[in-house]
């Protein structure tokens, strides 16, 4: 879909970010839920806010949609200061927050339009639009309780794009969802980007984040403790080699050498040699592979093993809790 | 779910009124649809009506001796008198499911989501839970009024002025017992536990606070004590329980009025949603 028309002049904005928060701070008693949080969300991206359950993340949603308000740090959404200009702000956010909840006696039609009635006028208008483009056009006048849990997520997506959002916010969208729908997700969650709105999907399925998204914040015990594109993240992570050579101890000799090996140790399947993490894997590989050939040994596996998002997040977390 | 491309033309220009009752159509919408709460409120309010005045009329029909006519100002004062007593618990669950509704339904996080002020969502429900009220308290008001008249016969009929008195004062106390049940459910965020409380004070406590003549003019502040002031004298219960003057009587019900609402509003603006 393109519910675009009309939209042009704000979607290509010369605001950077369509969402900034810098402190955020949210307390329950005495326990934290979202600690000191800065954040910054490109627009035009499908951005990941990832984290394991608890870490904090529907809070830090919650108070970005003034569902609940912040202990402290500033908040704007779509350049507007939040809460001072809250429902300017949200005119033209959609979000879906944990489960999409509805009036189970009322149809899928008739609970569109209530939501429609709270936003601006046109919004009425964008009801048949919405449920078209989320599958559900035959089912629209059926009571929602009859709807099963994936028709009411596909329901709580079209209740957001009532809005023509510049930017849709997503907590656990997926949660409930069958393969196939999940799978139908993703492609719509891109469709939406490839349209010029923004996605912040909250998730702690670091598969999905890694499957859907341009960009990441990895939060844990409320605190985000690293943000950047999906490829700088894994970036940062220990690069692993396999390789399996003719001469095991003379290739691990060799590698012992090298600068840039972390360790090497033989395994059932070769030997598994990890980088430093401050330096290209891929330089680095091809030099290990020249000397292992110059030493006169045949290669049979060269496998280096790309760093996933999985990985970083384990790494960072399971340093934090060594810490903690 | 598909991916299908749909073109949805939205207009460049925004009309920013100030006042819309979409927002009042949506929540009688939610009203309406909600067929067990509409079946009740008839059932309290026109069923009640259709079947007195059908026993009334068999009976005099089958001894016409023994049982006058089935209209009449007597048989009307008598109506009015179950009438606006099951209207008022009719109000009062339709106000406490408005006022809760959202809530329980965990819509209301939606709606504020929107970005609608919330004041502006809590005031929406006042006029859609007045229209529903009124429609069947009015009902069951037009099947009285019609069968005290038309089957008057010999007896007194019930005089325009009476009636239209009798209306008003209806629409009165079912308007503020919805108002009060709103307001306590919206503060609460509880349905039953609105309805138990306001259906306990309104039948109950508030009746029985109004015969404790040691209270003194402590009664006046009673919401029955200001109603019973403006109860048409026709009618059975009609004349002051506690005397009091007009203006006093205005100033209390607006006081019943305004109270519960603030809470009510307060809390929605307040709450977490």
């Amino acid at each position: 879909m393109s519910i675009q028309a009309g939209a042009e002049g704000r979607r290509d904005g010369s605001e950077r970010f369509v969402v900034e928060a810098f402190g955020l701070t949210k307390r329950f008693g005495e326990r934290v839920a979202v600690d000191d949080v800065d954040l910054q969300v490109p627009r035009g991206s499908a951005f990941g806010y990832l984290g394991p359950n608890g870490a904090g993340k529907t809070t830090l949603i919650r108070m970005l949609l003034g569902l609940t308000h912040a202990n402290a740090g500033t908040m704007r959404l779509l350049g507007r200061p939040v809460p001072a200009e809250r429902a300017a702000a949200l005119a033209r956010v959609g979000a879906i927050v944990e489960e999409p909840r509805f009036h189970a006696h009322l149809t899928g039609r008739e609970n569109l339009t209530v939501i429609a009635a709270a936003r601006e006028p046109e919004a009425h208008g964008r009801i048949d639009g919405a449920l078209a483009r989320v599958g559900l056009s035959h089912r629209a006048d059926e009571r929602v309780k009859r709807y099963s849990l994936g028709m009411r997520q596909r329901l709580g997506v079209a209740r957001s794009l009532l809005a023509d959002p510049e930017l849709l916010i997503l907590d656990e969208p997926t949660n409930g969802l069958d393969p196939a729908g999940i799978h139908e997700f993703r492609a719509m969650i891109r469709g939406f980007v490839a349209e010029g709105r923004t996605v912040l999907l909250s998730s702690h399925l670091l598969d999905e984040v890694e499957k859907i998204c341009d960009a990441v914040a990895i939060v844990d015990r409320g605190r985000v403790v690293m943000q950047g594109s999906i490829a700088e993240l894994a970036r940062g992570s220990q690069q692993t080699i396999l390789i399996a050579t003719s001469d095991e101890e003379r290739a691990l000799a060799i590698l012992a050498e090298h600068r840039a090996v972390a360790s090497a140790a033989a395994e059932a399947d070769g030997v598994r040699v990890r980088l430093r993490t401050d330096v290209e894997a891929e330089p680095v590989a091809d030099d290990i592979g020249r000397r292992l050939v110059l030493a006169g040994l045949a290669i049979r596996r060269f496998e280096p093993a790309r760093a996933s998002l999985e990985q970083r997040f384990l790494e960072i977390t399971s340093r934090l809790e060594e810490a903690a | 779910m598909n991916t299908t491309t749909i073109t949805v033309e939205l207009p460049r220009t925004r009309s920013r009124a100030p006042w819309r009752p979409r927002l009042v159509s949506a929540e009688f919408l939610k009203l309406r649809k909600r067929r067990g709460l509409v079946l009740s409120t008839l059932a309290l309010t026109v069923l009640p009506m259709i079947v007195g005045y059908t026993v009334l009329l068999i009976l005099h029909a089958t001894d016409p001796a023994r049982h006058g006519a089935a209209g009449g100002l007597e048989n009307f004062s008598g109506s009015m008198e179950i009438l606006w007593q099951l209207a008022v618990v009719a109000a009062i669950l339709v106000g406490s499911t408005l006022g809760a509704g959202d809530l329980g339904s965990g819509v209301f996080r939606e709606l504020v989501v929107t970005g609608r002020s919330r004041l502006a969502l809590f005031a929406a429900r006042v006029p859609a839970g007045l229209g529903l009220v009124f429609a069947v308290a009015g009902t069951g008001f037009v099947i009285t009024a019609t069968a005290s008249t038309v089957l008057a016969g010999s007896l007194d009929a019930p005089s325009a002025g009476v009636l239209v008195g009798s209306a008003a004062w209806l629409g009165l106390v079912t308007g503020l017992a919805l108002v009060l049940a709103l307001g306590v459910s919206s503060a609460l965020g509880s349905r039953g536990t609105t309805i138990g409380i306001v259906l306990g004070w309104q039948l109950v406590a508030m009746p029985l606070l109004l015969q404790f003549g040691v209270l003194g003019s402590l009664r006046k502040g009673l919401l029955g004590a200001a109603t019973g002031r403006l109860e048409p004298a026709a009618l059975l219960g009609g004349g002051a329980i506690v005397p009091m003057s007009l203006v006093a009587a205005l100033a209390v019900i607006a006081a019943w009025t305004v109270a519960p609402l603030a809470a009510g509003a307060w809390r929605t603006c307040r709450r977490d949603a």
